[in-house]
């Protein structure tokens, strides 16, 4: 196992403290003391707070990207299809503490135009995948680029709601419309939630 | 402690109103009361008469702008014959007021994740828009309009993805445009909400 780079530890402490406290709580010299460096050089690394944060929204979708791309070689489209969406809600554990990240990003980006090129290469990043895997899925000829941008509202909607603990959006069920949806569009028979509807 | 009611009754939509504008400018955590006051025309204590903190403001905030969404739809719907018609007008009529209101969705969302109560205000705020939909769907049911899909069930998918839209509107990925927005809106209803004789 390789000793993570001290510009790897920051992020990782810049991540971790994102989610925990909320960027506005975010200190500088907090994270340079969890990563066991100097502010110096935080600030050597990241020339501007926005950088940072950039950076640190980049690194924990990446990190995550580890685990998404396990379950693409079944050879079972569908199946590998449901790992991804999986792989895009906020699961317990790491994806959860991500999502908090993201949420707190999101919101950020809107008011501090540096991060939104960030924002939009990750979502990009994730609509290529989804629209690869239906493309190469064998679904027939489906709009892959419409179902994919449809399929990642739906993953961001029901999420924020799974995220909240929503009563009406328990986890399970995020899961569940979310494949409804895109099975519906892929010509899959997935069945409604049965208990969802009449 | 008695209160001037008619100064009262003029202060608290002045008062939510500059707190939108201010929150939606500075967010919940670069707000202060002062700040809000300030814009409103009035005192911190002004403020805090009628709200006791930061989130409070922001929440009824949303419910006022919320409560004149929902006052306004109800003139336009009532105009309106058949359901589907209504339900296309609320997808048109959405986001309400474009960037602020949506800025301000997204600080409640922050703010739930920490805060229980502005989580249970974040539901009741949601609950009432999926009833407000979930009602068009019934009866437009009730008119034969609409298949049988569970009103709630699709309230609930329909608002999932108004809200995973707004979020990249919000953050002007060139790749959305609010007619895109508006497209995928009706396609969601056409396919859950197909006629009873057109169902597969």
């Amino acid at each position: 196992m390789s000793a993570k780079s001290a510009r790897e530890r920051i992020l990782d402490a810049a991540v971790e403290r994102i989610a925990s406290d909320g960027i506005d709580a975010v200190r500088i010299a907090r994270i340079a003391m969890d990563a066991r460096v100097s502010t110096a050089l935080v600030h050597y690394h990241f020339a501007t707070r926005e950088a940072l944060l950039a950076e640190a929204l980049e690194h924990s979708f990446e990190t995550a990207g580890d685990v998404r791309d396990e379950g693409g070689e079944s050879g079972d489209s569908a199946a590998r299809l449901r790992a991804m969406i999986d792989q895009c809600l906020p699961l317990p554990g790491e994806l959860e503490r991500d999502w908090v990240l993201w949420v707190e990003l999101w919101l950020r980006a809107v008011r501090h135009p540096e991060l939104r090129p960030t924002a939009a290469k990750l979502y990009k990043r994730m609509n290529v995948w989804f629209r690869q895997a239906i493309e190469e899925g064998g679904f027939g000829d489906v709009d892959a680029g419409a179902i994919a941008d449809r399929t990642l509202a739906l993953i961001d909607g029901f999420g924020v709601r799974a995220l909240l603990g929503d009563p009406a959006m328990p986890l399970e069920r995020a899961r569940a419309e979310v494949w409804h949806a895109l099975a519906g569009d892929l010509g899959l028979h997935a069945g409604a939630p049965s208990e969802y509807v009449r | 402690m008695s209160p001037r009611p008619t100064t009262g009754h003029v202060r608290r939509p002045a008062i939510l109103k500059a707190a939108a504008e201010v929150i939606a400018e500075r967010g919940v955590i670069g707000t202060r009361i002062a700040d809000v006051a300030e814009r409103a025309g009035t005192s911190a204590p002004g403020v805090l008469y009628w709200f006791a903190t930061k989130d409070e403001l922001l929440t009824e905030a949303l419910a006022f702008s919320d409560d004149r969404f929902y006052a306004e739809l109800n003139d336009e719907l009532a105009q309106l014959d058949s359901a589907r018609d209504r339900l296309r007008r609320i997808v048109e009529l959405w986001p309400a007021e474009g960037d602020d209101e949506a800025v301000l969705w997204m600080e409640l969302w922050v703010r739930a994740l920490r805060d229980p109560a502005v989580n249970a205000a974040r539901e009741r705020l949601d609950a009432r828009w999926r009833a407000a939909i979930a009602e068009v769907i019934r009866d437009g049911q009730a008119a034969g309009e609409f298949g049988p899909v569970d009103p709630e069930g699709f309230a609930l998918t329909l608002g999932a993805l108004m809200d995973g839209f707004a979020i990249q509107l919000a953050l002007r990925d060139p790749a959305v445009t609010p007619e895109r927005v508006h497209e995928h809106c009706m396609a969601l209803v056409e396919e859950r909400l197909g006629p009873l004789e057109g169902v597969a």
